[in-house]
């Protein structure tokens, strides 16, 4: 792992990516600082990195694009799957260097607060619980980022995919706002998630039999629930879109609520993308 | 050493390995002989773990390779047809990850990347990155990759693609050289390669199975004939009515001449007999010089191309080496590399004009 750790963060740093993923994450989060806390003279540094955390939609596409899909195209996967190394550590080595890299930067960031203790008491439990959520939603940005990566071979295509599914994150708050609650429309939004699940699995396996019998039990459990308990579906909609929302937990950091559950939410995010793209890797020997 | 046993790849409907079983001995070189798409890489790539198989079983001294398949790439360097490079590493910075991902021990590792550079003559080259490196060199780092900790069994697909025939030379050089302490299995599709190096040939068509035996006993394998190009100056009819009278010509086959006034035949008999003067004093009988005579002996692109390519099998001229051996001599082998290039241009001319003759298949 070790070995796949130090190669990643030297590819890094001998192209450029790693220096402009730097410079651009520390000027932005620096106008905002500037902007926010010195200009009009607010202590509360969760403030800024509240409005910065789009900032990984932008650059961490930059970082996670090349990840697996360069190996790919290179062919060096070859390489690697027939070294002794196994899958998890290929995986972990890679979302370690470019976790680094975030890393890099918050240990910047982070000195912030500590400035602005020049000009008066600073709020520091807020200011660092933020920067640790900070940390948290950035490490599952990247293993969304490693994860969707790995499943193709062209650079450009992970950029795209990966921006358009952060971008949507971004966006699952809002809509989930402005959905309805009532139980019916869950129930027809979840039917047509169910056949829409069918219609994946049927292009992964080519397996009727699978995708008839998910799809009837799926719609079966729902059409009961729906007579029987349709209370049970009421607002349920909109906890899905917010459960998908990766920056809803966020602003629970960022008002100074340090809870166990959204760490524990973050953690689970980046470990199923890391654990999805170890069987990527896995997979692509059995297909 | 590598035992392979009822080796089956689906991909979909397309068998890429169709019940594939061959075994390698220790300190053994392997020729992989196949055309294009015969499932040489599949099967290279399934030995080492890269993928699976869809049936069938591969072992490496005695281990599993699907059921424990870090054991197995412990003991294998794998040259890919494409090598495997970081283009954005030097040469030095490349070899040693690679040395640090086949786990080298961190005490020998500078020793054994500076021998390793040395032995395939990439150590000028060290600080270089390597997408500024040429063809040759990039696919010398590649066979540097390979050996990387010297495994048991090194796999090669096509190691010499690419390179200058110098290069080829010592790359065989190299290949032999490994083969003392290494097991090597190595696929190509130039046969003197094959030849010159290996101690087993395996042929394989269409995935399936075709033959395994040494060079020497290959040409066994089929009836072989011998006989003679031959380019006369004189009008075709009379030529060949004239050489109809030599009873040990079994067979005359026409080609297009390639000058104004002359005519290309080719001579076929039984591989014991010379016709040689027979054909001479037949030819300045009827006063029509010949301009150019050629022996043809079976050679292994001929039993390759027989053996891949079922009925449509045809012999091809190849000039007799004086001592007939062109292993020993560095300088011969040089020469039959460009020979060999010749050939495979040659080869797809003959090829043309057999398929338009009928009873090419009854050779």
């Amino acid at each position: 792992m070790l070995a796949i750790y130090k190669k990643e963060l030297r590819a890094y740093f001998t192209s450029m990516i790693g220096y402009v993923f730097i410079a651009l994450f520390l000027a932005i989060i620096g106008i905002h600082f500037y902007m926010y806390n010195l200009l009009n003279r607010v202590a509360n540094f969760e403030y800024t990195v509240a409005q910065v955390s789009f900032i990984f939609v932008l650059l961490v596409p930059l970082l996670t694009m090349r990840l697996m899909a360069e190996e790919n195209k290179q062919k060096t996967d070859q390489l690697l799957f027939t070294s002794p190394v196994t899958a998890k550590d290929i995986i972990m080595g890679k979302y370690f260097a470019v976790f680094t890299i975030l890393c890099i930067v918050i240990a910047v960031i982070s000195s912030y607060p500590l400035i602005m203790t020049l000009y008066g008491d600073v709020p520091f439990a807020t200011s660092y619980a933020s920067l640790i959520g900070f940390v948290l939603l950035g490490g599952a940005y990247i293993a969304m980022g490693l994860y969707l990566s790995s499943l193709t071979d062209s650079q450009v295509v992970a950029a795209v995919i990966t921006f358009i599914v952060f971008f949507a994150t971004l966006f699952m708050e809002g809509i989930a706002r402005s959905l309805s609650t009532n139980s019916r429309t869950a129930f027809i939004f979840f039917i047509v998630l169910i056949a829409a699940i069918c219609l994946i699995l049927w292009t992964m396996m080519r397996n009727l039999p699978v995708c008839i019998g998910t799809g009837i039990i799926g719609a079966g459990i729902l059409t009961a629930i729906y007579l029987l308990k349709p209370t049970m579906l009421d607002g349920s909609i909109v906890r899905v879109f917010n459960w998908l929302s990766v920056t809803v937990r966020f602003n629970n950091f960022y008002m100074g609520i340090f809870d166990l559950a959204d760490i524990i939410y973050y953690l689970s995010i980046t470990f199923v993308f890391l654990f999805l793209s170890i069987q990527v890797i896995k997979k692509k020997r059995w297909s | 050493m590598v035992e392979v046993k009822n080796l089956v790849k689906r991909y979909g409907n397309h068998i890429a390995v169709d019940n594939l079983s061959f075994t390698v001995d220790k300190g053994q070189i392997l020729g992989f002989l196949g055309p294009n798409g015969a499932g040489k890489s599949t099967t290279m790539n399934i030995i080492t773990g890269y993928i699976s198989a869809s049936e069938g079983t591969v072992t490496v001294n005695g281990i599993d390779v699907f059921e424990e398949p870090e054991e197995v790439k412990k003991m294998i360097g794998y040259l890919p047809e494409l090598p495997p490079l970081y283009p954005e590493l030097t040469v030095l910075e490349y070899l040693q990850f690679v040395a640090d991902i086949k786990k080298v021990k961190r005490s020998e590792r500078k020793k054994m990347v500076e021998e390793i550079m040395d032995t395939t003559k990439i150590t000028d080259m060290k600080d270089r990155l390597i997408k500024h490196l040429s063809k040759g060199y990039k696919q010398r780092v590649g066979l540097a990759q390979a050996i990387m900790g010297y495994p048991e069994l090194i796999i090669l697909d096509e190691p010499t693609v690419g390179l200058d025939p110098k290069q080829i030379i010592e790359i065989r050089e190299l290949i032999r050289e490994l083969s003392k302490n290494h097991t090597v299995i190595l696929s190509s599709h130039i046969m003197q390669e094959v030849n010159a190096v290996c101690d087993s040939i395996l042929i394989i068509d269409k995935g399936k199975f075709v033959l395994q035996d040494k060079p020497e006993n290959l040409s066994m394998h089929f009836g072989s004939t011998g006989g003679l190009k031959l380019v006369v100056r004189g009008d075709k009819e009379i030529v060949i009515n004239e050489l109809n009278k030599i009873d040990k010509i079994t067979k005359i086959d026409e080609s297009e001449a390639l000058e104004e006034g002359t005519t290309r035949l080719t001579l076929y008999c039984d591989e014991n007999e010379d016709i040689r003067e027979d054909v001479f004093y037949s030819m300045s009988g009827i006063k029509t010089p010949i301009l150019e005579m050629q022996s043809i002996r079976m050679s292994l692109e001929d039993i390759f191309l027989k053996v891949t390519q079922g009925n449509d099998s045809y012999l091809e001229g190849e000039e007799k080496d004086p001592d007939g051996d062109y292993i020993e001599d560095d300088k011969v082998e040089y020469d039959e590399i460009d020979a060999g290039n010749d050939r495979d241009e040659s080869t797809e001319e003959l090829r043309a004009e057999e398929e338009g003759s009928t009873d090419a298949g009854d050779l």
